[in-house]
């Protein structure tokens, strides 16, 4: 299967061993930035590895109800259970008033697509998985239980989830790769009752669109009249183009480049994509290529928007192909660990706003903006599913907040600094499922709004309580080869 | 030369099923061939994706021009280019490859096999597809067959769907194994 990496898939950036002193702050041009960034990512692996062998894993299940003594047990376990189970059994939707369902997904991965690196297995997912978890928990206030499957193939992804369903009132599909994980979450969404989410494809669609319409505010442009260009075909950019579309982005003005050039309806390649990834042949047929045909660059001259989820870089996208783009380009190089083009270089060549994917940069483009809201809010609401409609109001509920802070070209987005931003979205995700008929839960946004501010809330005060009384373990020194002394 | 009663006709305005991307078709002529050959390298190549006992050989293309070039003047094979309309007017988004043959021990006696039979993706929906399939059939009824049948990678599922709602059901199988 030939086609462009998602984000920091397959194409790990070159390794270079130049060492750099791991520092922080923003690059400024291209060596500076390389050498910042390799060091520092080192640095921080090391470190990792640290504390994962003295922590030994980042979430443990803890009691939430009291036990004051043995006794306690008859009401929680066997038999006074046993009413609870009976009730369950008579409506089984009261899982959700009478066990921790209601709070509760699962973080579902085969391990073939763990962050930048590839097929890993499932073992070597679950500590990335566990990190997730600990996300889940600390920002969004959900319970997100972490499980890595064995598999085989994309169909035994779909039964694994089916069978383990009754358990979770949301599903969170990870780091699976493209293109099964279309497959995979089509399936489960036309087959489940709840939530199912796949953070790479629609989570960082929705960051990258919710910069983007901020980006068209600022730049004065509409989206019915954008030429906008996809490079990557990865599992991000083929779900930002589709809400895009659903947007109201003229089909004949978007073009998705891949490795092999613009995406069109008569390309060489089309009709194996129509055997082995029928979500890019149906955009190759609706977009045939944007008007265009060719390479990036021809793709590109006179566009409006750039928006690359491809391979790293810095010197995937070139300063000459953005000088060539209409008048204010908008250039998003949201490939990881290292832009398509750097910032700097791209502000040279005209681009008047520019995000990335990384936090030391100006305008993160983070599906960690997202995931929390969209996850608070669906469970809050007991939606029935996550359609595209949602995907697109937890967008508009994010580009809301930053415009609210004011927009310039440094501030698209709000950070993972503003997290008082996140309820917001939560409570926009569950009004929206109230609209379209698909809660199981009525309530007004204020009251949401008042819901998730608590629940959201709540898990950072508790790890806080827990640091100070010393439950949590306080972090050890960093070891390292200069140990610092005590 | 030329396969009888396929003569080129307006048939979108009888068709309306073909309203979305209307098509029409004629029969191929020898200027058509470098397209064709390109659109039936287009088939094999699709047919690639299904078994690796489907590989497209290095000479395919000289190939398919030797069996265009034989095809239109062989008055028992069919050789049609499906031509758009409209702004693709003229554009030969098509092609339909047939033979009748002569089955020596069944009735009907005659036999239409749609031996290759490739639309451009743009104008795979909408009909077309239907369209074709049975324009085509109604021109190998013509020559005699009565019964026509479709030769394709039995892993294609999508023509698989294709055939057998146009009540189209497998007769015979051709099973391989590389030696």
């Amino acid at each position: 299967m030939v086609q462009a990496s998602p984000p920091d898939a397959e194409n790990p950036a070159p390794s270079r061993r130049k060492g750099g002193s791991p520092r922080s702050g923003r690059p400024t041009d291209d060596s500076a930035g390389n050498d910042s960034e390799e060091g520092r990512t080192k640095a921080l692996g090391e470190r990792s590895i640290e504390l994962a062998r003295y922590y030994r894993g980042k979430i443990e299940t803890v009691p939430k109800v009291p036990v004051r003594s043995l006794d306690d047990f008859s009401l929680w376990y066997t038999p006074g259970i046993a009413a609870v189970s009976r009730a369950i059994h008579a409506d089984p939707a009261s899982a959700f008033d009478l066990t921790g369902r209601w709070n509760t997904i699962a973080i579902v991965t085969d391990g073939s697509r763990i962050l930048g690196l590839g097929d890993l297995g499932p073992e070597a997912a679950l500590p990335v998985m566990e990190g997730k978890a600990l996300l889940f928990k600390y920002l969004g206030g959900v319970d997100a239980i972490p499980i890595p499957i064995r598999v085989s193939s994309p169909e035994e992804i779909v039964e694994t989830v089916l069978r383990i369903a009754p358990a979770f009132g949301g599903i969170n599909l990870e780091d699976i790769s493209s293109p099964k994980c279309f497959y995979v979450l089509e399936e489960l969404q036309a087959r489940l009752p709840i939530p199912i989410w796949h953070d790479d494809q629609l989570g960082t669609a929705a960051a990258t669109v919710a910069g983007l319409l901020n980006a068209l505010t600022l730049t004065g442009r509409s989206i019915g009249t954008l030429r906008t260009v996809l490079l990557g075909a990865g599992a991000a950019n083929l779900a930002t183009a589709r809400l895009l579309l659903a947007l109201g982005h003229d089909p004949h003005r978007l073009s998705l480049v891949d490795q092999k050039g613009v995406l069109h309806a008569e390309r060489d390649d089309v009709d194996e994509l129509m055997v082995r990834n029928r979500w890019k042949y149906r955009l190759a047929l609706s977009t045939d290529g944007g008007g265009r045909k060719g390479s990036l660059a021809d793709a590109v001259r006179e566009a409006d928007v750039l928006l690359a989820a491809s391979t790293p870089g810095p010197h995937v996208v070139k300063p000459e192909w953005i000088r060539s783009m209409a008048r204010d380009p908008i250039v998003f190089a949201l490939a990881n660990p290292t832009p398509e083009i750097w910032p700097s270089v791209a502000r040279e060549a005209g681009a008047a706003v520019v995000a990335t994917g990384r936090s030391d940069f100006p305008n993160q483009v983070n599906n960690s903006l997202i995931f929390p809201g969209v996850f608070r809010g669906v469970l809050d609401a007991r939606a029935k599913s996550i359609p595209e409609e949602i995907v697109l109001a937890a967008a508009k509920a994010l580009a809301g907040h930053a415009r609210e802070r004011g927009l310039t070209a440094d501030h698209l987005l709000p950070t993972m600094e503003e997290t008082h931003v996140f309820p917001y979205v939560a409570a926009a995700v569950a009004s929206r499922c109230v609209e379209l008929g698909i809660a199981g839960v009525r309530k007004s946004n204020s009251e949401f709004l008042a819901e998730a501010k608590e629940r959201m809330a709540r898990p950072a005060e508790v790890a806080e309580l827990l640091m100070r009384s010393k439950f949590t373990r306080p972090m050890p020194e960093a070891a390292g080869k200069e140990p610092r002394k005590r | 030369m030329n396969p009888k009663g396929s003569e080129p006709r307006g048939h979108e305005t009888q068709h309306p099923e073909t309203a979305g991307a209307p098509v029409h078709l004629r029969p191929a002529e020898g200027a058509d061939v470098p397209t064709l050959v390109s659109l039936l390298i287009r088939l094999k190549r699709l047919n690639e994706e299904f078994d690796p006992l489907l590989k497209v050989r290095p000479d395919a293309e000289a190939k398919a021009k030797e069996v265009l070039a034989s095809d239109l003047k062989n008055p028992s094979a069919l050789v049609v280019a499906v031509e758009g309309t409209g702004v693709d007017a003229g554009k030969v988004v098509g092609v339909v490859r047939a033979h009748i043959r002569e089955r020596l021990f069944y009735t009907p006696e005659q036999e239409g096999v749609i031996l290759d039979i490739y639309l451009l993706p743009l104008f795979r929906r909408k009909g077309v597809g239907e369209y074709v399939l049975a324009e085509t059939t109604r021109l190998l009824k013509e020559r005699g067959a009565g019964i026509v049948t479709a030769e394709f990678p039995v892993q294609n599922a999508i023509a698989v769907r294709f055939y057998a709602k146009r009540g189209f059901r497998p007769i015979t199988a051709l099973h391989a194994r590389s030696v």
